[in-house]
This record gives C-alpha cells, structure tokens and sequence, in this order.
C-alpha cells in the first residue's frame, strides 16, 4: 500500500485504478464476445434458429432461467450470459476504483462518488427495468 | 432456402451492417451506436425500438475496448470521469427508465437524426483547443481536484491543465446521460463538447475522458432495456461483435491515413442518412 504524500497531487503519480480499469475493460468484452459467440454454435447445433424467433426471442434478464438454459445447453441463454458479462465491465470497472479509491488513495470523496455511480449503474437492472 | 440458411444470411448481413458502421464511426469520430441505429433500421427494416436496445449494448463494447487503451496509456482523467458519470448514468436512467417506451418510432426517428446532423458539425467546425492557456481552475474542480497531467506523445512532454466550467458540465452530463438512455447511443460528441468548450479541457484529455465515461453511462439505461425485455439477444451478437471489429479497424485505417478529408467524406455521407432519417420521421417521400 503507498504512503500517500500530503505535498503531492494524488494524480501525479500513476494510479494502480488506471491499470486495474484497463484490465478489466479488456478482459471483460473479450470474454463476453466469446461466451456470445459460443451461444450462436450452440443455437445452431441445436436447431433452435427459426428466422422469425431471431427477430421476436427478447432478454430473460432473470439470472435462475439463464443458469437452467445453460444446463441445458441452449444457445439463447448462453447469449444472454454473455450480454451480462458485456454489462457487468464497466460496472465492475467501477466497483474496483471504489475499492481502490478507498484502499490505495484513502480518498473519501471520491470513494462515495465512486459507490453513488455503481448503485447508479445497478439501479436499472435491479428496480427501474 | 431452409431456415437455418436463412437465419445464418440474416445474421452475416446485421453482421456486415454493423462492421462497416465500426469502421464508418470510428473514422468520422462519431462512434459506433450513431452510426448503427440508422444503417439497421434504414438498409435492413429492423424496427427502431429493437435497433436502439442492440445498440446500446454493442455500445459499451466499443467504449471499453478504446477506454482501455487511453487509461493504459495515462491520458484519461479517472476524477473527472467519476465525478461526471454521477450525471450521465443519473440521465441514462431517466432517458431509458421514464422516457423510452413512451415515444412514437416516428418521433425516436426525428429525434435521432437531429442528434446526428447536431454531432457532424465538430467534424467540420474545430471547437475547443487542442492545449487550452490560461485556464483557472473553478471551486468544485479544487474541491474536486480535477486539474491533473498527462505525457503528450506528439508533443514530447508532458502537459499540465486546470479545469474550468464544472457547473454547465454537470448539466450538459445530464443532458448526454438522458440522449445515451433514449436513443441508444453514447453520445460521446456532447461530452467531448461539454469537456472542451466548458471545462476547457485538452483535446486529447477530453476525447479519452468521453471514452471512458461512455461505457458506464451506457450500461446505466441497457440494464433498464435488460430488465424491460427490449433487448434482442440474436442480434446484439452480430451487432456487437462486428461494430467492435469495424471500430478496430477504423483506428488502424486512421493511423494510416491521418487525411482530414476522408473524415469529411465520411460525414457528409452520415449527413444523408441523417436527412433521409428525418424525413422518413416526418412522413416526408413515403
């Protein structure tokens, strides 16, 4: 953990949140493509492609009729992960710089700052939807 | 054609769609979603509701896979970006949770097409400088500690910056959060303009910190078109994938060509698409 100087700007030196943000950015839409492209095979292999259900099949956000479509191997529901890991990068992006603003920076401020735009971020996905 | 033929030349024309909007977004500095909404629903009949809830997801994919590269590289401004996702994801919520589902397709028409024909005119029109002189620093951005540095790689050293006009930032923030939650996009040039015309911040600083702001802002109001069964899961895939391929590939192409002008050919080819987009919304030639 770094001894933050009270003499020195915080941003002048390199931030560990800088690093952490570009991993997680990259990581995240580089797994989600995979896991999306993984449910276009699996669609296919198992037939269940109709033009008409592309076009009309909507997003079943709730997470337990994901998990039993997977079980069961359906492309739609591997989508669907995948379209919630692509969600979940930036918010996770987020709650690392709140952690980190608090634990490397001991900034305050901005590690409520920091918290007030994750529960932002969740607000549609949790209540508002 | 038997129908898993027919969905695959489906999927590869979103596909192909997409992948040239990429490439088009990225070289004209539009982004991918401005771009998308109108080559889906003008050239493939995708309904617009449909073509705005895909896009806004395929929106955070291009924004963290550039956002990662200008954060590596120290240019992003992490406080700046923080203290204003507070107004873009506020605003991405209300667009998204309280305003779309109420608005006619024709109007979502109307009003898309002006946000593009009003996103052209920095492609044409330089606002904002590139290294900003004499900038003080307003109460929040002290309070805030706003002002930062970043190491220009053209100039060769490192540059300096305050930050002014926190206030009207905020607002415009508000404003780039509601247009990102209703028409699906990042709405990335109202930031770039609020970061540059009233904070007065380096192009280079603005443009990384728009970035980066974008994915959050965009996943605010996707979890509300999630949740709201909006989204289509067959062609976020195709739309996704292949804007941030094309995205990609526009970087390449513009590091090669660096021309001013291609930029402007490409523009002026979104600005037809804009018109033709805003007639089709007043009912014009149909």
């Amino acid at each position: 953990m770094s001894v933050v100087d009270s003499q020195t700007p915080p941003q002048r030196h390199p931030l560990p949140i800088e690093d952490a943000s570009a991993w997680i950015l990259r990581g995240g839409v580089i797994c989600s493509a995979a896991v999306m492209l993984m449910g276009i095979i699996f669609s296919f292999v198992h037939g269940r492609t109709s033009l008409d259900r592309m076009k009309s099949d909507g997003f079943d956000y709730r997470p337990a009729v994901i998990w039993q479509g997977i079980l069961r191997g359906h492309g739609k529901s591997i989508i669907e992960a995948g379209i919630y890991l692509l969600l979940l990068t930036p918010i996770l992006r987020v709650a690392a710089s709140a952690v980190l603003f608090a634990l490397e920076e001991r900034d305050w401020l901005y590690t409520i700052i920091t918290l007030t735009v994750l529960l932002l971020t969740l607000a549609g996905l949790l209540w508002l939807g | 054609m038997g129908p898993t033929a027919q969905s695959l030349v489906w999927l590869s024309e979103v596909a192909a769609a997409s992948f040239a909007g990429g490439i088009v977004g990225s070289i004209s500095g539009l982004g991918g979603g401005i771009v998308i909404v109108p080559v889906l629903t003008i050239f493939l009949h995708i309904p617009i509701d449909k073509a705005i809830a895909a896009s806004i997801v395929s929106v955070i994919a291009t924004s963290s896979g550039a956002g990662a590269v200008y954060v590596r590289d120290r240019i992003t401004n992490i406080r700046i970006a923080m203290f204003l996702e507070l107004f873009t994801a506020a605003g991405a919520l209300v667009g998204a949770g309280l305003l779309a589902g109420h608005i006619r397709p024709r109007l979502l028409d109307v009003l898309f097409a002006l946000v593009l024909l009003f996103s052209l005119f920095p492609v044409f029109a330089k606002f904002g400088e590139e290294l900003p002189q004499k900038v003080q620093n307003d109460r929040l951005a002290s309070l805030l500690k706003l002002n930062s540095a970043y190491f220009d790689k053209r100039l060769n050293q490192r540059v300096a910056y305050n930050v002014a006009g926190v206030p009207v930032a905020m607002f415009i923030m508000l404003a780039a959060g509601l247009i990102s939650g209703l028409l699906g996009i990042g709405a990335g040039v109202v930031k770039v303009l609020a970061q540059e015309i009233a904070m007065k911040l380096p192009t280079k600083v603005s443009t990384a910190t728009s970035n980066f702001m974008i994915g959050v802002t965009a996943a605010a109001g996707a979890g509300v078109y999630l949740r709201r069964g909006w989204v289509l899961p067959y062609l976020v895939v195709p739309v996704a994938v292949a804007v941030v391929l094309g995205a990609w590939l526009g970087t390449l192409l513009m590091e090669r060509m660096s021309n001013k002008l291609i930029r402007k050919i490409f523009a002026l080819a979104l600005a037809v698409i804009g018109v033709q987009m805003l007639l089709r919304g007043l009912g014009v030639g149909q």
